[in-house]
């Protein structure tokens, strides 16, 4: 019917009637808009609290930077693997144990360079089998991947009759400890490839970008053809990976590989993911976050251990930060306190029996 | 490729059709949601997809759109067969959806999303520049202004169903499926996107398009396809019929007459009384509701009234004011949610879906969560009797099929919100909040869920409605507050309430002038 009715130019006119969207603003309105767009501001807030609290109380922590920055490399290399998949909603909880697994397969090999290739390829094999269970099987990604957690550990334990394994070539091993450039060591060189690559796979890629669509409406990807079941796997490659590598630095290091490796590092990991701003349920998150994460997280370790204050409590002192980044969000102080004022009229009004 | 394509049936407008669904048929468990079902589209056709709650419209637009196989039929676009269960290869035929429930990521930027699934690229690299051109350009064709940076996830409900439009004309279909897209629209919002499908329309792209509302088919469509139970009725031109005509195709049976009748009020005591609520987005409203007396909350989307009957309730912290609810010469202060529903407040919010229901736990379980107490002896649930009382409730609101034991889930959106509704009948409120009772629900449904409000008003009970379906805070309500910007703009009683003079509180225009304009309209971001 319509195609009949021919009316004289009254085409697209752009309507602006619908005042929908929001004007520029200036310059300030752009700033504030820009922030408030960005997950990583707590992050932010938080690494700069740390700092400055740190170069009061115990200012060792960053005059010695080379090893604090060795300690964010170990968190944070594992973090940002993480990342990955936590992006897409999912859970990765085998990274410690791929972490020990990879140094141990490593070390059992004569050649240094088969072990490194053997281990970075098993890392990506666990990947494989993880995304299997996840996306193809359909099992939780939590079960899946805990179900990894025990296997490789064992695995660990049996490869190296459960005695850590000294790597084949240890002089070269040794070498691999020292700072390559300026006071930077190949783990902290290492780190910031990885972070690098990762930063842009996910910001400037259409795979790594399409994470987000899987984790943040994954009806929507699967609707929009996406191939979420290739990202899924890919996720869970890059993790296992990323794990595998931390695996493989940590036994160069040490020049040993010890299949209790890693223990703390699933915790961490995770930690400084959840500090970043990357949300557990996916779709939210950056790995410019984990990598502050890992940071605020490294320092903390860092000085507190200078400071001579003991694992625990340095554990009751990192969970308090942990749970102070997730509450500190301005919706959930505005909702506290709110409860709060309510909470207290109710109080100091006497009620009518009811 | 073979086939040849025979000349459809129906050569009233002497095109062929785009997209020709031949004897569709689909079942999920053992219900048949498609029953060989035929539709064609012509280029520049606006056709309308009507029909009750689960009579099949959504299976069938997924159908098309490739995201389920058909049992058996088959899609032609063209004249050439699709791939059952590729959405994919419907895209590529030009067959673009633009969901009810929106399917967009949230922490995604605009740009990203309307070109999300064909995202341009450059050895891999995202080819931001061309991104923004292609976003840019579906966003002009539909005449919509937003920053193409803005993540999606700060924009309005409105503003995210248009960018889902852009998205599906970004992929330059020649068939545009809309499935309710003006369900969460202001009046103004719903104008100016019906007049944007006429102008998508008027350039030779096949609409089609799915409503509850009646009204909007009628003034945009060209022809209408009437589903009832997974079949077929009719399809029919608009010209030549009606909207009662349309109605009762749906519902195969004549609706008793209910619309426009009203009950006599007869209020009695004031029961609930709320004095100087301010909470965010609440700026100090004060409100009294008395027994047997229906009170309508009317305004624009965003204007403060969901946040006001959460304040009330105190599901949502208040930062100032009082409520008190009075009966049996008692007074109950009101100060937190759970004092509330303990003093016989029952409350139906807005998303039942995630705030009313328990999706996987079986009609029985959801009714009987609030009611525990009385259905337990210390502290073991006996469940005969539970069972027994669920049934009854279930008869009550007339929830279709009237099995207890399924999962809510699987019921259609009018029945699930009964469900909601015997839910709380079950615990005798002598306050019940309703908050959008009908939003996405059918016809009849509707009628049913109306009956049962005034018979609560008829019982004496003290009845607090949100509405943004002026029709129906008009029919139900004997005083209605129009609410603006967290605040009461007017109150008006049954006598002088009529959508005019609604809208003109609600918009904040002078009266007279308001219906149907699409000039303002005030969206929250």
């Amino acid at each position: 019917m319509s195609q009949t009715t021919s009316e004289p130019t009254t085409e697209p006119e752009p309507q602006q009637g619908l005042a929908l969207g929001a004007a520029p603003g200036d310059l300030l309105q752009r700033l504030r808009t820009a922030v408030a767009r960005r997950t990583e501001g707590r992050a932010v807030a938080l690494l700069t609290l740390v700092v400055i609290t740190v170069a009061i109380v115990e200012p060792r922590a960053l005059t010695s930077y080379p090893v604090t920055l060795g300690r964010i490399a170990l968190i944070g290399l594992v973090a940002l693997g993480l990342t990955a998949v936590i992006l897409m909603g999912e859970l990765d909880l085998g990274v410690a144990s791929t972490l020990a697994v990879s140094g141990v397969v490593m070390a059992s090999f004569e050649s240094l360079t088969v072990g490194i290739i053997v281990a970075l390829l098993g890392g990506l094999l666990i990947g494989v089998v993880n995304a299997f269970f996840v996306v193809i099987v359909g099992i939780n990604s939590f079960i899946a991947t805990l179900g990894m957690l025990f296997f490789l550990r064992g695995a660990a334990f049996v490869i190296s009759g459960e005695q850590p394994v000294r790597v084949a070539n240890a002089d070269t091993a040794l070498q691999f400890g020292r700072p390559l450039v300026g006071p930077l060591t190949p783990r902290i060189l290492i780190f910031i490839v990885v972070f690098i690559a990762l930063h842009v796979f996910v910001t400037r890629m259409r795979v790594g970008r399409e994470f987000y669509a899987v984790g943040g409406n994954r009806e929507a990807a699967y609707d929009a053809g996406i191939p979420v079941v290739r990202r899924v796997f890919t996720g869970f490659m890059i993790s296992g990976f990323v794990s595998a590598l931390a695996g493989v630095i940590n036994a160069m290091e040490r020049t040993a590989a010890d299949p209790t490796a890693g223990g703390t590092v699933l915790l961490a990991s995770f930690a400084a993911a959840i500090i970043g701003g990357v949300l557990l349920n996916g779709g939210r998150g950056s790995i410019v976050g984990a990598l502050l994460g890992a940071a605020t997280l490294g320092i903390l370790q860092v000085s507190l251990t200078l400071s001579g204050v003991q694992v625990d409590v340095q554990n009751i002192i990192i969970g308090s930060v942990l749970l102070l980044a997730v509450i500190s969000d301005p919706a959930s102080v505005r909702r506290v306190m709110a409860r709060a004022s309510t909470f207290l009229s109710e109080r100091s009004k006497p009620q009518p029996a009811g | 490729m073979s086939e040849q394509p025979t000349v459809a049936s129906d050569a009233g407008v002497g095109t062929r059709p785009v997209v020709d669904a031949r004897n569709i048929s689909k079942a999920f468990g053992g219900v048949q949601a498609v029953d060989d079902v035929s539709l064609a589209v012509v280029p520049g056709e606006i056709h309308a997809v009507v029909g009750e709650n689960g009579a099949g419209k959504s299976t069938l637009m997924r159908t098309l759109s490739g995201i389920i196989a058909p049992d058996s039929g088959q899609v032609l676009v063209d004249g050439v067969a699709l791939q059952p269960g590729d959405t994919r290869a419907a895209l590529a035929a030009g067959i673009s959806l633009v969901h009810q429930e929106l399917s967009l990521v949230p922490e995604m930027t605009v740009a990203e999303n309307i070109v999300l699934g064909s995202t341009p690229t450059n050895g891999g690299f995202i080819d931001r520049r061309e991104q923004r051109r292609i976003a840019a350009e579906a966003l002009e064709e539909i005449g919509v202004t937003v920053d193409l940076d803005e993540l999606i996830s700060r924009l309005s409900m409105a503003l995210r169903q248009f960018v889902e439009i852009a998205r599906a004309v970004a992929r330059k279909p020649r068939v545009l499926i809309l499935d309710e897209p003006t369900a969460t629209l202001t009046p103004a919002e719903t104008d100016y996107l019906l007049d944007m499908l006429q102008r998508l329309a008027d350039r030779g792209l096949a609409i089609l398009y799915i409503s509850h509302r009646i009204p909007e088919i009628f003034r945009i469509g060209d022809r209408i396809t009437v589903l009832r139970d997974g079949q077929h009725v009719d399809t029919v031109d608009v010209a030549d019929t009606d909207p009662d005509a349309v109605v009762r195709m749906m519902v195969g049976r004549e609706l008793e007459a209910t619309l426009g009748e009203h009950r006599e009020a007869d209020p009695g005591e004031v029961i609930v009384s709320a004095k100087g609520i301010r909470a965010p987005g609440v700026n100090g409203i004060d409100l009294e509701v008395r027994a047997g007396e229906i009170v309508g909350l009317g305004g624009l989307v965003g204007a403060g009234r969901t946040e006001l009957v959460r304040a009330i309730l105190g599901a949502d912290p208040r930062t100032d004011g009082e409520v008190t609810l009075t009966y049996d010469g008692v007074t109950h202060r009101i100060n937190s949610y759970g004092a509330a529903i303990r003093a016989g407040f029952g409350y139906i919010p807005e998303e039942r879906r995630t705030d009313g229901l328990a999706l996987t736990m079986s009609v029985t379980d959801n009714i009987t969560l609030p009611n525990r107490r009385h259905l337990s002896r210390g502290t073991i649930l006996e469940r005969a009797r539970i069972k027994r009382f669920a049934a009854q409730l279930a008869d009550v609101v007339g929830l279709r099929p009237p099995d207890v034991s399924r999962e809510v889930g699987q019921f259609s959106g009018g029945n699930q919100q009964k469900v909601v509704l015997a839910k709380w009948l079950g615990r005798e409120p002598v306050a019940i909040v309703l908050d959008e009772p009908t939003r996405g629900v059918d016809v009849g449904a509707k009628a049913e869920i109306h009956r049962l409000v005034r018979e609560l008003a008829d019982d004496g009970k003290a009845v607090l409605v949100v509405s943004s379906d002026l029709p129906e805070l008009l029919e139900l309500s004997d005083t209605i507050h129009v609410v603006r910007d967290g605040r009461i703009m007017g109150t008006l009683d049954r006598a002088e309430a009529n959508e005019a003079a609604v809208m003109a509180l609600a918009s904040g225009q002078t009266a007279g002038t308001s219906a149907g304009s699409d000039t303002t309209s005030e969206v929250d971001a």
